[in-house]
């Protein structure tokens, strides 16, 4: 037993961490968009991204040189979700709750009912459905990349996408108010 | 020509070649049923577009931006062995049985009196649930300071960390003082929880002076080490990923 084997690294970071700095400045308004697919409380979502990008820094090594770091940082933040979701069930000893609604009350303009809307019926999508569709349909990654940023087959991939948009058109479909 | 679903919405997703890009448009002007199928699916995506795209006009907050700028990265990460390789099988935490053992051997009703009985910005150990979990200046330690980078005269110096055969991360401690104590705390959710605590009169000796590499760890956090632990101790770059996780497997 080899007692305290912990030495200190002081090699310089070197300018590709700054330069991947800046590049994850730039899709911090896509992180939060993503983020709000996941977590719907936009202080949630935010959260998720910190954690995600600290993460992702952590790591930086990960990213092949030459990637998109795009794709690698939905990714993360994905990751980052479930552990988080994982870690809410753990502390509850419950199903996460859905946050479903009580916003739904106060509907005021046109634009911010839609919204409600199309996030409810995200929200009732299951979360590999959703994420499918987060990547492709709004966040506009490729079939490839977001295949990566899941960690599935392209295959799978498309089959998620398929199902998700299929239930999102009945899910909108629905009259408002109408019983779930 | 009949198009699938699939192809009708890889077309839309641009994930067509070509030719077959050129065909689904054929079908399109052909037959007003693919065209309408089509105008479905893109009236989906610009719902979806329309309702999430004003998220990119708001502004980030600044501390996400300083989380980006100043977030800390280690330079090593790179050659650090990856934590899976340390994860074994889920295998319960220890037993009420083995933990009744190790408290009888170490006495730690009077460790915890004498802890409490010192001013470390309140009581380092609490007991909860019978658990003892750390708290003030030692949860605070056990958090945030890492053994690479020890700070001289702080009132907790951190040694080992490694991940348990359970999978969560642990670290042994020593808490300076007159007649040092030293432990072993593994996280448990958001707490630090001690699995075992002793004397350590090594620590005492030296004065309060604590120095990593010359501080022996004491016999019995060693074996409590050795029992729970899967894999090898945490590099400086690992520990420093898993501060930056606050504890939590990547």
């Amino acid at each position: 037993m080899v007692a305290g084997i912990v030495i200190p690294s002081r090699r310089s970071m070197g300018t590709r961490i700054d330069a991947l700095r800046e590049e994850i400045v730039d899709l911090l308004p896509r992180l939060r968009r993503f983020a709000r697919t996941l977590a719907r409380n936009p202080q949630d979502a935010d959260d998720l991204v910190q954690t995600a990008v600290e993460r992702a820094l952590a790591r930086a090594d990960q990213l092949r040189a030459g990637a998109a770091p795009a794709a690698w940082l939905f990714g993360i933040v994905r990751h980052a979700w479930i552990d988080e979701v994982r870690a809410r069930r753990r502390r509850e000893r419950v199903l996460a709750p859905q946050e479903l609604a009580e916003s739904v009350a106060d509907r005021t303009s046109g634009t911010e009912a839609d919204f409600l809307a199309v996030e409810d019926a995200m929200a009732r999508l299951p979360e590999e459905q959703r994420t499918a569709v987060a990547l492709v349909l709004i966040e506009g990654l490729s079939y490839k990349e977001a295949a990566e940023a899941m960690n599935v087959p392209i295959g799978t991939l498309t089959s998620r996408l398929a199902r998700g948009r299929e239930a999102l058109q009945s899910f909108l479909a629905e009259p408002i108010g109408a019983p779930r | 020509m009949i198009v699938s679903d699939e192809m009708l919405m890889a077309y839309l997703d641009g994930e067509l070649d070509g030719e077959n890009r050129a065909a689904v448009e054929r079908a399109m002007a052909a037959d007003t049923e693919v065209a309408a199928r089509i105008a479905r699916h893109r009236a989906l995506r610009e719902k979806l577009r329309a309702a999430y795209g004003p998220i990119l006009e708001e502004p980030v907050p600044e501390q996400l931006i300083d989380a980006v700028r100043t977030s800390h990265v280690d330079p090593a990460r790179a050659k650090v062995i990856p934590l899976r390789a340390f994860r074994a099988p889920a295998v319960p935490r220890w037993s009420a049985r083995e933990w009744s053992a190790l408290a009888a051997s170490l006495i730690v009703g009077a460790l915890v009196s004498a802890l409490a009985l010192r001013s470390l910005n309140g009581t380092p150990v609490e007991s909860m649930d019978g658990r003892l979990i750390a708290r003030g200046t030692l949860a605070r330690a056990l958090t945030n300071e890492l053994a690479s980078r020890p700070k001289a005269g702080a009132p907790v110096a951190i040694g080992i960390t490694f991940l348990s055969k359970s999978g969560d991360y642990c670290r042994t401690f020593t808490l300076a003082g007159r007649e040092a104590i030293a432990g072993l705390a593994c996280r448990d959710h958001d707490a630090w929880q001690i699995e075992t605590l002793t004397r350590s009169e090594a620590a005492a000796a030296s004065g309060g002076a604590y120095r990593l590499a010359a501080s022996p760890i004491p016999r019995p956090i060693l074996d409590a080490v050795s029992a729970a632990m899967a894999g090898e101790p945490l590099d400086a770059s690992a520990e420093a990923a898993a501060r930056t996780r606050t504890w939590t497997r990547p």
